[in-house]
């Protein structure tokens, strides 16, 4: 029997820790594109994804879920809606601790929700940083409606993304319920 | 008189003024800033709104003609010797002419103008016994062709509304379009709304992707439609899952979830 695949898509702005995620909850090395980072303005770290990163779950021996990690920088973005294509949901995170990024993060946000209408959730990354802002701030500065999951996380933590990866996943249940 | 913008609007108020050839000072207050327009004999000679105070070197640092830090240097000396001051001394170093000043300070009200005709609410108040120091440089502005544009800009909005009622539709390119594309002259903002029309995007995602508030973005779609490059259509629908497919689905969301689950405590 043909192995099904499913595909989720783990979006956000630069630095907001979307290989970290994929990296925590993939039962294989995380297949990445990271580069040096160039440009001098953007050094709040040593490299960056270039086209996407790459993670696997085997759920069992016919179904396996596929993590996409896209590039942060708006300078990749053509990657974007190829990740997209056909994804189950998507999870955008955004770091907590760095409000020049909330703007960003929700302009992904936006063009994700135009490439396919599907479910997703956003995680507020970072949460752990003493600058981290509230999630109920973070709901405001984004500009997220009540129904909008905005959910706390470390993207480090295996426990705090697989809890993140679940309540898309209910999101998605839910919104099948909606639909009857 | 006083009141609020809700009962009385911005262009109604400019055109009373204009009309009765009034001189004073019209004051708004805002939750989000506040304006204070002066006439003289129903011109507008003086205009500070939001954080365009009115002075020389913001509406000369505004329009590029000095820096900022030009400008910080001679609000400071302004304070002491007034803008008419400040003018002269620009002009004989030879950093502005006066014509330019008239200029900078004409596109600062008009601005100011527009953006007080925009807004729909706000506690007004003219007093009719205020004007501008006499340091202050001031330029009339005749009121009544620009209330006939924003009149007409106004009443466009409101035919936009009722062409694009929702902005929860589609864009599709047209097969033909009505104009020579030799002869297309496009702006910005309506190359940037172009570079988003796809089948899945709505016109909101597009202005949200954007930046745009809805009167920006009708206005982009309008002329765009005008221009007969571009034709509205209903948005896409989420895929209808038939009963099979949804327990389908169903099924493998519950696998997932049940894998995850068990993440960890293996």
């Amino acid at each position: 029997m043909q192995t099904q695949t499913v595909k989720m898509v783990i979006t956000g702005p630069f630095n907001s820790g979307k290989t970290a995620f994929v990296r925590s909850i993939s039962e294989i090395d995380v297949v990445s594109t990271e580069r040096s980072i160039s440009s001098e303005a953007e050094k709040v770290k040593e490299t960056t994804t270039v086209a996407m990163d790459f993670g696997r779950i085997t759920v069992d021996d016919d179904l396996v879920l596929y993590l996409f990690g896209t590039p942060g920088q708006r300078r990749f973005d053509f990657m974007w809606e190829i990740l997209s294509e056909g994804m189950l949901g998507f999870v955008v995170l955004v770091d907590s601790s760095r409000s020049e990024t909330f703007r960003e993060a929700k302009s992904i946000l936006e063009t994700f929700r135009a490439y396919a209408p599907t479910p997703y959730v956003v995680a507020a990354n970072k949460q752990d940083l003493p600058d981290a802002w509230t999630i109920d701030d973070l709901r405001i500065a984004l500009r997220l409606e009540e129904s909008v999951k905005m959910l706390p996380c470390i993207a480090n933590d295996k426990e705090s993304v697989k809890n993140i990866l679940l309540e898309l996943l209910y999101s998605i249940l839910e919104e099948m319920d909606e639909e009857v | 008189m006083k009141g609020n913008l809700r009962d009385f609007s911005g262009t109604q108020i400019l055109n009373l003024v204009s009309l009765a050839k009034k001189s004073g000072t019209l004051g708004v207050d805002r939750k989000d800033g506040k304006a204070n327009l002066t006439f003289r004999e129903g011109k507008l000679i003086f205009a500070a709104i939001g954080d365009a105070d009115g002075s020389l070197a913001s509406v000369l640092s505004r329009d590029g003609r000095i820096s900022r830090e030009q400008a910080a240097a001679l609000a400071k000396r302004a304070e002491k010797t007034g803008d008419k001051q400040i003018g002269l001394l620009l002009i004989q170093k030879g950093y502005v002419t006066q014509a330019d000043i008239v200029r900078s300070i004409k596109k600062h009200a008009l601005a100011a103008v527009n953006q007080f005709a925009s807004w729909k609410e706000g506690m007004f108040a003219f007093d009719g016994t205020s004007l501008p120091d006499t340091s202050r440089i001031t330029v009339p502005l005749d009121l009544e062709n620009i209330i006939i544009q924003i009149a007409r800009v106004q009443k466009r909005d409101e035919q936009l509304e009722e062409e694009i009622p929702s902005l929860d539709v589609n864009l599709k390119f047209v097969e033909r379009p009505t104009v020579a594309l030799k002869d297309l002259q496009l702006s910005k903002d309506e190359w940037r709304v172009l570079k988003f029309i796809k089948p899945d995007n709505t016109v909101r995602m597009i202005a949200n992707s954007l930046n745009m508030n809805e009167k920006q973005i009708r206005r982009v779609v309008g002329s765009l439609r005008e221009a007969g490059l571009v034709a509205l259509t209903q948005a896409r629908q989420r895929e209808k899952l038939s009963p099979d497919e949804r327990h389908q689905k169903r099924a493998l969301v519950g696998r997932l979830i049940n894998h995850l689950q068990g993440i960890g405590a293996e």
